[in-house]
């Protein structure tokens, strides 16, 4: 019994890490990420939540794919000011509508809830100050 | 029919309504038109915090001391927004929204990407100190 057991967390142990974010810590590579142009406006999408480590959902900026939803990752985007819908699909659709303005940071971190079949991951937009916070323990998985 | 056609369909059933049963909650909205060149330029402070249950178990706060911005104005009421705080309203989804007042009550809001309204079934009635908008003030 105790074989299996320590099998099992062996096998979820490896199972978690293998599925967390690799890449630099985001607090190492932050101070050299440089400010979006003038006239943008700047989305940092992050997720905190390790739970349904095998949930990786696409990230889709009106539509486009932009990212991945990996457990304990980070990456950003730049855009034009206006109207966008962040959404992530698993067994069903979840998404955040939000503006944008030129200048502005906006933070959004990917929740993890229980589906039917797999978890569900719902896009929230969350304060700067949370935001700023808790990114810095996410790995950068955005373009070097 | 055997139990064996029985429960395969069952449990087919059981599926198809537990998958619908997870966007269930859906925000009601009707179409809206921000007027903002019929602004009222008036801005406020929350004297008090304002607690708002939404349909589907979700609740806000609008939070004490934040300034609000009026920007325009729907058929509905008046609308404002901040940049105290975020706010947003969630059903199965989660719209970035701004708020509706009519006679210092609080009756929905105005969801800027949706162009719609979400009415609030229980006004509420909020605590807030006026003054004509600034420049200081950021919309």
């Amino acid at each position: 019994m105790k074989t299996i057991l320590k099998t099992f967390s062996a096998v979820l142990v490896t199972v978690l890490l293998v599925s967390c974010a690799t890449g630099p810590k985001f607090s190492d590579i932050s101070p050299s990420i440089r400010d979006a142009m003038p006239d943008k406006g700047r989305i940092y999408i992050y997720r905190t939540a390790v739970l349904g480590a095998a949930v990786q959902p696409e990230v889709r900026l009106n539509g486009e794919t932009i990212g991945k939803a990996v457990p304990k990752g980070c990456f950003y985007v730049d855009r034009d000011p206006g109207d966008y819908r962040i959404t992530t699909s698993t067994e069903v659709d979840r998404h955040l509508s939000f503006i944008l303005e030129k200048g502005q940071t906006r933070y959004v971190r990917l929740n993890i809830s229980i589906g039917f079949f797999v978890g569900h991951v719902y896009p929230e937009l969350v304060e700067n100050e949370v935001g700023e916070k808790e990114i810095q323990q996410c790995n950068y998985t955005g373009q070097p | 029919m055997s139990k064996l056609t029985v429960t395969p369909s069952i449990l087919c059933l059981l599926f198809l309504v537990g998958g619908c049963a997870f966007d269930v909650i859906r925000l009601e909205q009707i179409p809206a038109k921000l007027d903002s060149k019929n602004s009222c330029n008036i801005s406020f402070i929350l004297v008090k915090n304002v607690n708002i249950q939404l349909d589907g178990g979700y609740s806000r706060i609008l939070k004490q001391g934040t300034k609000w911005n009026c920007i325009g104005r729907t058929v509905q009421g008046d609308v404002y927004k901040t940049k105290d705080q975020i706010l947003t309203i969630e059903a199965s989804n989660v719209f970035e929204a701004y708020i509706v007042v009519s006679s210092k009550k609080l009756i929905g809001f105005y969801l800027p990407v949706e162009h719609t309204f979400s009415v609030l079934d229980n006004p509420i009635d909020i605590v807030i100190e006026e003054f004509p908008r600034v420049q200081s003030i950021n919309q």
